[in-house]
């Protein structure tokens, strides 16, 4: 069949849109986007901004506390709070090397992909060094209220020890796994699809 | 309503055609279609006040159409099976007025069993967009296009001979 049949055929379908009219096309413009960086990007933000509210609060709470145990530990949620805030702050800054109104197909694939591999990379680099920061400091705030003394004696006693490190390994795997399971489970399918795209393009380029 | 937003829109009005086929290339049902419709144009707008005139109006249009279809969009899972093309009853009075047109039923059905690229450069083909301009969208050399434009009518031929119609 050549190329000029087809062009005849397809032609039939010209006119049979039902048009969408003045007043439907401005309502679009105030709708939210569905695209997947722009959905991550609202994501983030409200994670930034609930961060920060938190924060706030907390800072307030924590000024009214006399010094001890309880006023450290809302301290160093704290400063989770500012390592977050950067953390989101980093992520957006990935999430806005997108730009699809200025590339061509392929181009436009390639940069989603790094964006959003960059992005998942970032995200499992973060919890990897997130993880430990928080078991140690679930270790710390035990301690803390089981009485110091009772705390040093943990860190001579080899059962205690051999414990504290076998569930430190456990808690790294399974929250390491879940975190892998979930992005896969997000991202996973939708990064595959792309390069599977891509994949088909680049097969003909020489 | 501003300025910027009514000169959009006009610009919309006058190019809708483009993106209303794009959305029948990408999706199946009426409702993903005005979902990907409304994703195309808020996506265009965004880009609206960056866009130069560097190309032709119909290229910048088609570009975001297409990479929002093929990129850019994660689709709702809705229960219609891909695999069952030929089990899918179009809705093509929602697209051209008077009887069914078999011809055009057969390609439509056709033109979805191809890849995603491979419906981009078939629909810029049959829209009558020269290979210098499929080409620039698609980011491929133009003997490329011209080699797969040749794959793509050979599979559309199958297709279309094989394929049982009812």
């Amino acid at each position: 069949m050549e190329l000029e049949e087809l062009k005849d055929i397809w032609n039939k379908s010209n006119k049979g849109f039902h048009l969408k009219g003045e007043s439907e096309l401005a309502g679009m413009l105030k709708g939210n986007s569905r695209s997947i960086i722009d959905k991550l990007k609202r994501n983030v933000w409200f994670e930034l901004i609930v961060t920060i509210v938190a924060g706030v609060g907390l800072l307030v709470y924590a000024m009214t506390l006399p010094t001890g145990a309880l006023k450290w530990t809302t301290v160093s949620i704290l400063v989770l709070f500012v390592a977050y805030s950067f953390y989101y702050v980093k992520k957006l800054s990935l999430l806005r090397r997108f730009d699809p109104g200025h590339h061509d197909v392929r181009s436009s694939l390639e940069s989603l992909i790094g964006s959003l591999s960059a992005y998942v990379n970032f995200y499992k680099r973060s919890y990897t060094l997130l993880y430990p920061v928080y078991f140690g400091l679930g270790v710390l705030f035990g301690g803390l209220e089981t009485g110091s003394s009772r705390f040093y004696q943990l860190f001579t006693d080899t059962k205690a020890l051999l414990l504290l490190s076998g569930s430190a390994i456990v808690f790294f795997f399974i929250t390491t796994w879940f975190a892998d399971w979930y992005l896969r489970k997000l991202y996973g399918n939708h990064i595959a699809k792309l390069k599977d795209v891509l994949r088909e393009l680049n097969s003909g380029e020489m | 309503m501003t300025r910027d937003e009514k000169k959009f829109i006009e610009l919309i009005n006058e190019h809708q055609g483009l993106i209303h086929k794009v959305c029948f290339m990408y999706e199946q049902d009426s409702e993903a279609r005005n979902d990907l419709f409304q994703e195309i144009t808020l996506q265009l707008w965004k880009s609206f006040h960056t866009f130069r005139g560097d190309s032709k109006i119909s290229t910048w249009m088609y570009r975001i159409a297409l990479n929002t279809a093929i990129s850019g969009y994660r689709k709702q899972t809705r229960n219609v099976k891909t695999e069952d093309l030929r089990e899918i009853h179009f809705n093509i009075s929602d697209y051209h007025h008077g009887e069914h047109e078999d011809d055009l039923h057969k390609l439509q059905v056709a033109i979805r069993q191809l890849s995603e690229v491979e419906r981009a450069m078939i629909m810029m083909a049959l829209e009558e967009i020269p290979y210098e301009e499929i080409a620039e969208t698609i980011g491929i050399t133009q003997n490329n296009v011209r080699v797969r434009m040749n794959r793509i009518r050979e599979k559309l031929r199958k297709i279309m001979s094989k394929e049982p119609w009812s």
